[in-house]
């Protein structure tokens, strides 16, 4: 550190995002030190971050049901409940969701309104079809006198699986927020940043839905002697 | 496109940020990156996925794989699937301008392992050492 | 109609919250008229409530706080004076009401005193330090700010309006659950939880960004300032962390309110989980608390002692350390509660080991003063009284880390004196050196000196004589939270840490004398050049206080203590290092009311939920999507400062430096 150098740096003020000279590539480096990222990698990364805590929300539910599993009290247990086929058709329309709020995605790349807004209503039908279906499960668990009151096991089963039904029905009403933005104020730059975030949000669901069709309703039907 | 200025510094176009970084869920901007690619993108994802996912019903069905590595193994699945995703629909890959990404979600990854495993750790544990309940006390704490 | 509200919530046959919560509504209708009347009004609106500025914001924690200080300590009062009434005596306060206030102080302490005076401070400074103009979602920001105030709107509810919860500053069930807590005393404080916990997490996203994506040009990782790693650090834990919170309470609240059956006694439930999982929680929250005070400490002493950090990157490995291991330790927070010796040897082992890090900061910073030439200020007495209290603090935390000796331990007096060593030395003395040090940035003037080493000597020995009791009574087997008591042993400490209250009681009153003296007598001490102590991070380069954009230019960062080099190269040059700069129009985000309209939705909406007025719940979910539609539509959401305005400001500062540079020459 010492103090002899007098530092004259070429291109004061501009630090390599107008190149020094003309067809000269821009001299900032990566990893933040080039000045403030532009906004659009902010607002993705804020996002990301977002997300992150909302999966430690998620994982927090996930220990509880694993450790309230067997906590049955006479009651219901998941082999005896769950039904396997509303799964798969559930998985089938959520993951149908992602890819088509992928396409969504690209649409809204191409600057296309028209397959943005039927991209968008596939996913938003696709979503209302799997949250229907939990509805409906979960109806019918109660009407069993399987509701989330009559053990341990089934409140934690109704909060982890609902929680991801209250995000799913989140994302369905911003998905409309953001059906009705493009419809009205087209692809500015603020409503495809928010779009990302939309897009970062839907993907995430899908994920958390892997982690709950695979570890809360396939492992749970397996026959006791195969559980650890 | 035109956007309207930002903030601090002129906002300049993030694909031509050399060396910059990308927001996670944003496709690489490379010029040459056609639509059809990207829609192929996404349709590889798809179709992994829902292969992964009949695998992952299918073995939970027969007795293909032995009892009680099932639910091992729907695990390594479903952690598979959940690779799927990232890669293809969130685009997370292992570019140097993705590091903060793959960084966020390491750590996230890494919080979740010890809630979990933690939890069900001590849980157990402390469930094991539980003195045992006589049966009409147990009876008793029935609703 | 009003779900469960009757006028028999309001405590008519308790004078004392009667009397202290209406004397509170009285003042604050006072203070309210006396702001219109004097037209201040619109002033208050735009400038402060609907700011997004970090720098106000970061004010307007500070002042949360302080006054949640004033109310946490009143209530260390009555509790004090009860513990030393109460010897085989009933004492003054009913059980029922003890309970309360022991719940109260903690929660408020924790939640909305601690927790809001670092998160200003980290407001105000980061952006400062980082070389930019304001940090990644500005209104985002103020968001979080007035959730956080609406929690706490909501305890002191409590007082005139009900009661508050019984169960301390954590909700252990089964006594948590309705059968044992049928009252709304536990709702009160898990929807002010919830709802201050939203904006916490906001902060931790917040400032991640900020840290990792907004910073001055040229500032790598290994250019930052100590105190932006450590909030860094903190807010990875806040995004780590406060989700569990918000997760486990959300159980609780499920259990009381839908009847589930996650922590009941009942039905399959199991009561131990909630203690696991809010330990999750709690232990990186210390954390999250202590790190930006480390932070502030490294900034003070390198300041003071007139030397760079010693060790900045062992500092940096120590502090993200930390961060990582505080996940893991979890479990000595109920090491008596049965997990079996393999389990807590694991995590004892795991607590040791999270002091080292610790340790090696304490070197750093003996090592930073060591061959400088220290300036004894009130700021630096601050980091001394610090360094020797926190020390022991810790020493008695590794002890405690020992399952045998926590088999002893836990509970009693010795824990409690533990953790008030700790946090005490560890975060208040640290919030009190940064209120000191960076009080003139935010403010232009530099608070009284005299009665700024007044204060730090009456809390320094008022703490000692309050708490040095508490490891000796613990010894002697007194446990926590006791109404009353008939062992003769403890009464003379017991009446001692009265006394040693009272002392810290002075101390608080000589800060209140030198905020108000200071003031008073601000024209003979201003800070004229921006660069109060001789600073050596970049926010001394800005005027005090700064202007609404920070910095004109964002200044280009070559080393890591980038101000200390241009005050070098200046001084070598005799001239500024660099010419008058291209002045270009500055775009800032616009002020917005979306903050102010959340926090007063969320709490209608909690006090509606505490209550079971289920039709406002509703509505207030239904306001809350709306504010979000609102704030999403909006077309214009900055506003663009002249270039002559910040060439006018950015003159006036270089003109500062200037005369600054030619006394110092002298």
């Amino acid at each position: 550190m010492s103090t002899q150098v007098l530092r004259a740096p070429p291109d004061p003020y501009h630090l390599g995002h107008h190149p020094a000279a003309p067809g000269a590539p821009p001299q900032a480096t990566g990893h933040g030190a080039g000045g403030p990222a532009p906004k659009r990698i902010v607002v993705g990364y804020g996002f990301w971050i977002f997300l992150l805590s909302d999966v430690i929300i998620f994982a927090s539910f996930f220990a509880a049901y694993s450790v309230l599993f067997k906590r049955t009290a006479g009651g219901p247990t998941a082999q005896q409940l769950f039904d396997l086929h509303n799964t798969a058709i559930q998985t089938a329309f959520l993951l149908t969701s992602t890819f088509t709020c992928g396409l969504a995605s690209i649409a809204v790349g191409q600057r296309s309104q028209k397959w943005t807004q039927i991209a968008l209503l596939c996913t938003g039908l696709l979503g209302a079809g799997f949250l229907a279906l939990e509805v409906r499960e979960f109806a019918g668990f109660v009407a069993r006198g399987a509701g989330p009151s009559r053990s341990a096991f089934l409140s934690s089963f109704f909060t982890l699986v609902g929680c991801h039904g209250a995000h799913v029905t989140a994302g369905m009403l911003w998905l409309g927020t953001m059906m009705a933005q493009f419809y009205a104020k087209g692809f500015r730059t603020d409503i495809r940043h928010r779009f990302l975030c939309f897009t970062l949000f839907w993907h995430a669901l899908d994920i958390i839905w892997v982690a709950i069709f695979s570890l809360v309703y396939l492992v749970g039907s397996l026959p006791p002697e195969f559980l650890p | 496109m035109s956007d309207e200025s930002h903030g601090t510094l002129p906002e300049y176009d993030a694909g031509s940020y050399v060396g910059g970084d990308r927001p996670p869920g944003a496709a690489p901007d490379v010029e040459e990156h056609s639509l059809r690619r990207e829609v192929g993108g996404y349709i590889t994802g798809f179709a992994l996925a829902i292969l992964l996912t009949i695998a992952s019903f299918w073995v939970s069905g027969t007795n293909f794989i032995y009892g009680p590595a099932l639910a091992v193994a729907l695990l390594v699945l479903a952690v598979a699937q959940m690779g799927i995703h990232l890669v293809f629909f969130l685009h997370i890959t292992t570019d140097p301008d993705n590091t903060n990404n793959v960084m966020a979600l390491a750590f996230g990854v890494l919080i979740v392992c010890l809630i979990v495993f933690g939890s069900i750790w001590v849980m157990t544990h402390m469930n094991q050492n539980m003195m045992p309940i006589p049966m009409d006390k147990l009876l008793q704490m029935q609703p | 109609m009003l779900g469960k509200l009757t006028w028999q919530a309001i405590p008519f046959n308790e004078p004392i919250p009667l009397i202290s919560g209406f004397g509170v509504y009285l003042l604050v209708i006072a203070l309210v008229a006396w702001v219109l009347r004097k037209g201040y009004g619109p002033y208050l609106w735009r400038e402060w409530i609907t700011s997004v500025d970090h720098k106000r914001i970061g004010i307007m924690y500070c002042l949360l706080a302080g006054v949640m200080l004033l109310r946490g300590f009143i209530d260390v009062i009555m509790l004090r004076l009860q513990q030393a009434m109460a010897f085989n005596a009933p004492g003054y306060l009913p059980p029922s009401h003890f309970d309360q206030i022991f719940s109260a102080h903690g929660t408020i302490m924790i939640f909305f005193v601690a927790m809001p005076f670092v998160i200003g401070l980290m407001n105000y400074v980061v952006p400062l330090q980082l070389g930019v103009r304001d940090v990644a979602f500005p209104t985002l920001n103020s968001v979080s700010l007035w959730l956080n105030a609406a929690g706490a709107l909501l305890v002191n509810l409590s007082l005139v309006v009900g009661e508050f919860s019984r169960t301390g500053w954590l909700p252990y069930p089964p006594l948590s659950e309705l059968r044992y807590s049928p009252g709304v005393g536990v709702d009160y404080y898990c929807w002010a939880i919830q709802i201050s916990g939203i904006g916490t997490v906001m902060t931790g996203v917040n400032f991640v960004t900020t840290i990792l994506k907004l910073r001055a040009p040229g500032m790598n990782y290994s250019r930052m300032p100590m105190f932006c790693w450590t909030a860094l650090a903190s807010n990875l834990l806040i995004i780590a962390a406060f989700p569990i919170l918000t997760a486990t309470i959300a159980m609780l609240l499920l259990d009381r309110y839908l009847g589930f059956h996650f922590f009941t006694d009942v039905s399959g439930g199991n009561s131990m989980m909630f203690m696991n999982l809010i330990w999750a929680w709690g232990h990186p929250e210390v954390y999250i608390l202590v790190l930006p005070a480390f932070g502030i400490y490294s900034e003070v002493v390198s300041t003071f002692s007139r030397k760079p950090l010693f060790g900045y990157r062992s500092m940096i490995i120590a502090t993200m350390a930390i961060c990582i291991i505080s996940f893991m330790v979890w479990l000595h927070h109920f090491f008596t509660m049965g997990a079996g010796p393999t389990v807590n040897a694991v995590f004892g082992i795991a607590s040791m080991i999270i002091a080292v890090p610790t340790g090696v900061k304490i070197f750093n910073w003996m090592f930073t003063m060591y061959g400088g030439r220290v300036r004894y200020s009130s700021a630096m007495l601050w980091v001394i009284g610090f360094m020797v209290s926190f020390l022991i603090g810790g020493l008695t935390g590794v002890l405690l880390a020992v399952p045998v000796a926590d088999f002893q331990l836990h509970n009693s007096m010795f824990l409690v004196a533990h953790f008030h060593n700790t946090i005490i030395p560890g975060v208040v003395f640290a919030i009190f050196a940064g209120y000191t040090y960076w009080f003139p940035k935010a403010f232009g003037f530099v608070l009284d000196e005299r009665l700024g080493k007044w204060a730090f000597w009456l809390w320094f020995v008022g703490f000692w004589v309050a708490w040095a009791p508490g490891y000796v009574v613990g010894l002697e087997g007194m446990t926590r939270r006791l109404q009353h008591y008939d062992d003769p042993q403890w009464h003379p400490w017991l009446l001692l840490a009265g006394v040693g209250v009272l002392i810290i009681l002075a101390g608080i009153v000589v800060q209140i004398a030198q905020l108000v003296v200071s003031i008073r007598t601000r024209d003979k001490r201003r800070d004229r050049t921006g660069d109060a102590w001789d600073g050596r991070s970049l926010e001394w380069a800005t005027a005090s206080p700064p202007p609404l954009f920070n910095f004109a230019i964002l200044p280009n960062v070559t080393d890591q203590e980038p101000y200390w080099d241009i005050k070098q190269e200046a001084l070598q040059a005799m001239q500024l290092v660099t010419p008058e700069p291209e002045y270009l129009p500055i775009e800032m985000p616009r002020h917005s009311p979306t903050g102010f309209v959340t926090a007063f939705i969320a709490t209608v909406t909690g006090f509606a939920l505490i209550w079971h007025i289920w039709w406002l719940a509703i509505l207030g979910l239904v306001g809350a999507y709306a504010t979000f539609v609102v704030f999403a539509w909006r077309d214009h959401t900055e506003f663009v400062i002249p270039a002559e305005t910040v060439a006018r400001i950015d003159r006036a500062n270089r003109e500062a430096r200037a005369e600054y540079l030619r006394e110092l020459a002298r």
